[in-house]
């Protein structure tokens, strides 16, 4: 039983244990008991658990409940954070240094290197912090980039324990082919050094509710990280269903099936539960016009859209058709029916005008709406344009095509009108964001990169073709993460025209 | 393990920058004080006492201090004061694991700087914390250390006790320490929290009533239906009762056997009473506290003073000690000396002036130290010196001090005069580091007497007049017969009357000047022992104390001051200057 190894082995003496931890095997477990085992007699010292996510703390906390004093729970970046709080001045960096991260688009990875810089020059400072943390547990550290690893490293080498827990098969491809083999060879290295490695194989996830599926995924898992196929020929496990059905749509990221091909995936979606993955950004859009708009998308915490729109209005201040334009961009981004030559163009150049035609009808509620931004041309007549917006599209005949898909992130817009300054409000609004922790629509469409760390009951994956998923790493880890996500029901929509390389139909 | 971390988990806590800002008699002064024994002189009243208090105040490993309006600089207390340290901390004493992150500095040979992500110089880092306590406007106090972002956070009194401050004070409260008073350095040894509340049970069992006689019975009997009469509270009865601002504990305090007689430990001497006092102290500290003693020599004889000193050398912990005792400054061997001026500066005494530390530790301790190149010139800038005066010239704090040498008393000269202890100067001029002179010159002015040429007896002899030879020879016993015998000698001639020496020589000024310096045959190849034996000739003249004083008083008696006036008087007067007398004419 590796449970046992693994628990035996974070409790031993050795400096530096690496455990491998696939998704649903119950690593938080290992990690929050083991905290609580050790953390009452470090003594003056504190045990920290080092997570990627705000509600990876809140999952932790929760489980070490009581040991608070003991026990400290942060992110990389909150740790980081402290460290260059700290020594802000000679970093070169403002006080409010968290803020300053938050604003900046590349803020965390400066201060991540700046950072590791840091602590790699002034082995002084680490000690202080070794000190305090004798041991540390890092989570998901497949998730950790160069210079945030390097930080954790010199911990290590400053004196502290370190338990890692990763799944090299999670780890998010997004950099350049560079940065991923760095990535690899940073996980190898890793495991070299380790003074114990140790591999959890117990899918405790799916030990009630669907126990074959759970061993499929894990066999799966190890298939896929050798460089294997998923064989679909064979038996199945109960709880995988796979249907063949080609995506025929014309645009370039649309989706539609034959029509007779498409009642079993209809009936699906039916269920009380589910969560639909897809590879791209642009197919949750076609995905959900293709389930009819019942299902909301699972817009994560990534705001791309929003954060576009504020550095556009740091950028165009007092440029009236500058923002008017900037508001259709971010539209186009949470909506579909705001489109250029239904409304966009008429909008922006109302902005540019100044609001002085009269007219009537459709150009005078666009007028209207405009001419918030005319008379405040900053992000607060942005959230009023908006604000005027969601009334139009809730009353007006003319508005009904413009339909929000992500509902959140265009609420976020109106919200920031509240601030001063649309940058301090930007970053409380996500601060608040990661914090409340949306609650999970029973139902959602998302992509597979945001739907990282959900659970569902029923999943469904579409399309799985040779454009989704090639035979790279990437496409590897993505299409582990989408599987891994099903607890009772898996729902694979394989083409056979195109086949992906990594089935084996 | 670290792998190449710097390991300052065993090393003592010491203090490499101490700044005391209005604090009691302090304005404003700033010091990096060595690592080991630092031993402050200096005159009284400068304010070293006040240097060690603020130490202790700044690590006091309580909260319960109250602060008075005596306490701030000019009783000032709306403008606050601010002791502040840059430390190097052992981590052991917690400091980084601390509710709030504490973060180190580096420390920069002058106070604590910022890491440079810039520099490149591979030096090992040298980490330190930056800490301090100010005294509020409202006499609160608060302990804070300072983070590199420049934000304080609290200095907490757990910290404070791992770091750990052992005082021997100068003055008598030591005796509070022998006591069980609450926070007293015994109470915090034996640490027994509930022992009073026990103790005060046992004494409330106590039969107060049946210990009275008759009378105090009756009178008590008396006083109760009085009470019964008035409608008061009766049945009364006497018993052990408590009350605000009496401490069970205060009564309780260390005994000692001696005689088969247990005594209370404050019944001994002042000496032991610090020692024990100290003792107890140290024993509940951690490993190196930061240990003050305020006037080591206090109630101790020179040999327990030399041992003190010697075993706080011995021990890794920084300490501060002020002193006034020559044989601690003696047996203070490796321990940095300061000198604190009256200006409340602290000037260091280089380790230079080791010799003289060794050979005449007066020299530290006085409010003026002539540094005099050797025996001769001690003997005479002592009489010289009492003549002007007209009395004693220790009563003025002046110490004639020898400097062992020529070059000896430069180095001394240069060591003292950099550290702002007062000093002259009276040395011989030999021709040899003019430069290193001048710089002393330059400090020093009319302070350091130097002859143009020459020394003391190539000064003074020329001005002889030819019926003075004789009496000039002449010591102060009336013999001239050993003189005269150097003179005879250098001569190559048997007879050694004055007679037969003059007839022999030309220039018998220049032949007693050879003899009294001892100054060596001018034939190079002369056989060694006769250069050995006219080496030793000097000591029949003037090379001694004796001789020095004899010297001067020849120079009076003989009526030659007027031709050494112009040399001698400006140093007499910088000496008068110095120790406040008025400057003078001549020298009488």
């Amino acid at each position: 039983m590796s449970d046992a190894t693994v628990a035996e082995a974070l409790r031993s003496a050795a400096p530096l244990v690496v455990v491998e931890a696939p998704g649903g095997c119950g690593k938080t477990y290992q990690g929050a008991s083991y905290a609580r085992d050790v953390a009452p007699g470090l003594g003056e010292g504190r045990l920290l658990i080092v997570t990627h996510t705000n509600a990876a703390c809140d999952v932790f906390a929760e489980r070490t409940r009581g040991l608070s004093r003991r026990v400290e729970i942060r992110t990389i970046d909150g740790l980081i954070i402290e460290i260059a709080s700290a020594y802000h001045r000679a970093l070169g960096l403002p006080a409010d240094v968290g803020a300053w991260a938050r604003r900046d688009p590349n803020g965390y990875a400066v201060l991540a290197d700046r950072t590791a810089r840091l602590l790699a020059r002034y082995p002084m400072i680490a000690l202080c912090v070794a000190r305090r943390y004798p041991i540390i547990i890092c989570d998901e550290h497949q998730d950790a980039c160069a210079d945030r690893h390097a930080v954790v490293m010199s911990l290590k080498k400053a004196g502290s324990m370190l338990r890692v827990f990763a799944d090299p098969m999670q780890m998010i491809f997004t950099g350049t082919a560079a940065e991923m083999a760095a990535a690899e060879q940073r996980w190898a290295d890793l495991k070299n050094a380790a003074d114990r490695f140790e591999e959890l194989d117990t899918p405790h996830r799916w030990a009630n509710a669907q126990p074959a599926l759970g061993a499929w995924i894990l066999e799966v898992r190890a298939a896929l990280r050798d460089g294997g196929q998923i064989d679909l020929t064979g038996a199945l496990p109960a709880g995988l269903t796979v249907h063949y059905a080609d995506n025929v749509a014309q645009q370039n990221m649309g989706f539609r099936v034959a029509g007779n091909l498409s009642q079993p995936i209809y009936a699906r979606a039916n269920l009380q539960s589910m969560l639909v993955l897809t590879g791209h950004n642009d197919r949750v859009m076609a995905l959900r016009a293709f389930f009819n708009r019942r299902m909301p998308i699972w817009e994560g915490h990534v705001r791309d859209g929003l954060s576009g729109l504020v550095a556009d209005v740091r950028d165009r201040q007092g440029n009236a058709a500058g923002l008017a334009q900037s508001t259709v961009t971010f539209l186009g981004s949470v909506a579909t029916g705001f489109s250029p030559t239904a409304f966009g163009n008429r909008f922006v150049a109302e902005a540019q005008q100044g609001c002085a035609k009269p007219c009537n009808g459709k150009p005078h509620h666009l007028q209207a709406m405009a001419r918030h931004i005319v008379e405040t041309p900053d992000h607060r007549g942005i959230a009023r344009a908006l604000d005027y917006l969601r009334g139009l599209v809730a009353n007006e005949p003319a508005f009904s095509d413009v339909k929000f898909d992500h509902g959140r992130e265009f609420a976020e817009a109106i919200q920031l009108g509240r601030y001063d300054d649309p940058d301090d409000g930007f970053a409380e609004i996500a601060r608040r964001r990661t914090h409340a922790r949306p609650k999970l629509p029973a139902k959602a469409i998302s992509t597979i990169h945001k739907a990282k760390g959900l659970e569902f009951d029923n999943v469904m994956l579409l399309p799985c073709d040779r454009a989704n998923f090639g035979d790279t790493k990437a496409a590897r880890a993505k299409l582990y993460v989408a599987l891994s996500r099903a607890t009772t029901s898996l729902l694979l929509v394989v083409s056979k025209a195109k086949p992906s390389p990594l089935f084996k139909t | 393990m670290p792998e190449d971390a710097q390991q300052p988990a065993d090393e003592a806590p010491y203090i490499r920058l101490l700044s005391v800002k209005r604090f009691r008699g302090i304005e404003d002064l700033t010091w990096l004080p060595a690592k080991g024994v630092n031993v402050l002189l200096g005159g009284g009243d400068v304010g070293k006492t006040t240097i060690l208090e603020a130490i202790a105040l700044l690590l006091n490993p309580t909260n319960a201090t109250t602060l008075s309006d005596a306490d701030y600089w000019q009783r000032r207390h709306e403008d606050g004061f601010e002791i502040s340290a840059v430390m190097t901390l052992p981590l052991s004493c917690g400091i980084v694991e601390q509710r709030k992150s504490v973060w180190p500095w580096e420390w920069g040979g002058d106070g604590a700087k910022l890491p440079d992500l810039e520099a490149n110089d591979g030096q090992p880092h040298d980490p330190v914390f930056s800490v301090r306590v100010c005294g509020t406007t409202d006499f609160d106090l608060q302990h804070e250390i300072c983070q590199p972002d420049e934000s304080f956070d609290h200095f907490p009194v757990s910290v404070r006790r791992n770091i750990g401050v052992v005082r021997l004070s100068g003055d008598d409260r030591n005796d509070r320490d022998l006591r069980l008073l609450q926070g007293s350095a015994l109470d915090r040894l034996l640490s027994d929290r509930t022992l009073r509340s026990r103790l005060a049970d046992r004494l409330g069992e106590t039969d107060v009533d049946g210990e009275l006689k008759e009378e105090a019975k009756a009178a008590l009997a008396a006083l109760d239906e009085r009470f019964v009469f008035r409608l008061l509270p009766s049945q009364l009865g006497l018993g052990l009762v408590g009350g605000s601002g009496f401490s069970l504990n205060a009564l309780i305090g260390l005994m000692a056997t001696k005689d088969g007689t247990k005594l209370p430990l404050s019944s001994w001497g002042a000496g032991t009473r610090r020692l024990a006092a100290f003792e107890v102290a140290a024993l509940h500290q951690v490993d190196h506290p930061i240990i003050v003693v305020d006037e080591i020599e206090r109630g101790l004889e020179s040999y327990r003073q030399r041992i003190l000193m010697e075993e706080l050398i011995a021990n890794p912990s920084q300490v501060f000690v002020t002193t006034h005792s020559a044989p601690a400054v003696n047996a203070a061997v490796g321990a940095a000396l300061w000198y604190v001026d009256a200006g409340g500066k602290v000037g260091s005494l280089p380790a230079s002036v080791a010799a003289q530390q060794k050979r005449d530790p007066e020299t530290f301790l006085a409010r003026l130290a002539v540094i005099a190149e050797g025996a001769t010139e001690v003997g005479f800038v002592t009489t010289l010196l009492t003549r002007s005066i007209g009395e004693d010239i220790r009563r003025h704090g002046i110490r004639v001090s020898d400097g062992g040498s020529n070059s000896e008393a430069l180095t001394v000269l240069r060591g003292l005069a950099a550290s702002g202890l007062a000093v002259a100067g009276f040395a011989d001029n030999e021709e040899t580091q003019e430069g290193l002179w001048q710089q002393v010159k330059d400090k020093l002015g009319e302070l350091l007497m130097r002859w143009p040429i020459g020394c003391l007896e190539t000064n003074i002899i020329p001005h002889l007049g030819d019926d003075q030879i004789e009496a000039f020879i002449t010591d102060p016993e009336g013999d001239a017969g050993e003189r005269l015998r150097t003179l005879a000698d250098r001569l190559g001639i048997q007879d050694k009357s004055l007679a037969a020496i003059l007839a022999a020589t030309d220039d018998v000024r220049q032949l007693i000047v050879g003899a009294a310096c001892g100054n060596p045959p001018a034939d190079p190849d002369a056989p060694n022992d006769q250069k050995k034996e006219w080496k030793k000739h000097g000591q029949r003249w003037f090379k001694s104390t004796a001789g020095g004083a004899e010297l001067a008083g020849k120079m009076f008696a003989l009526g030659l001051w007027p031709d050494l006036s112009p040399q001698l008087l400006p140093f007499v007067n910088a000496v008068r200057t110095a120790v406040g007398l008025a400057v003078v004419q001549t020298v009488n």
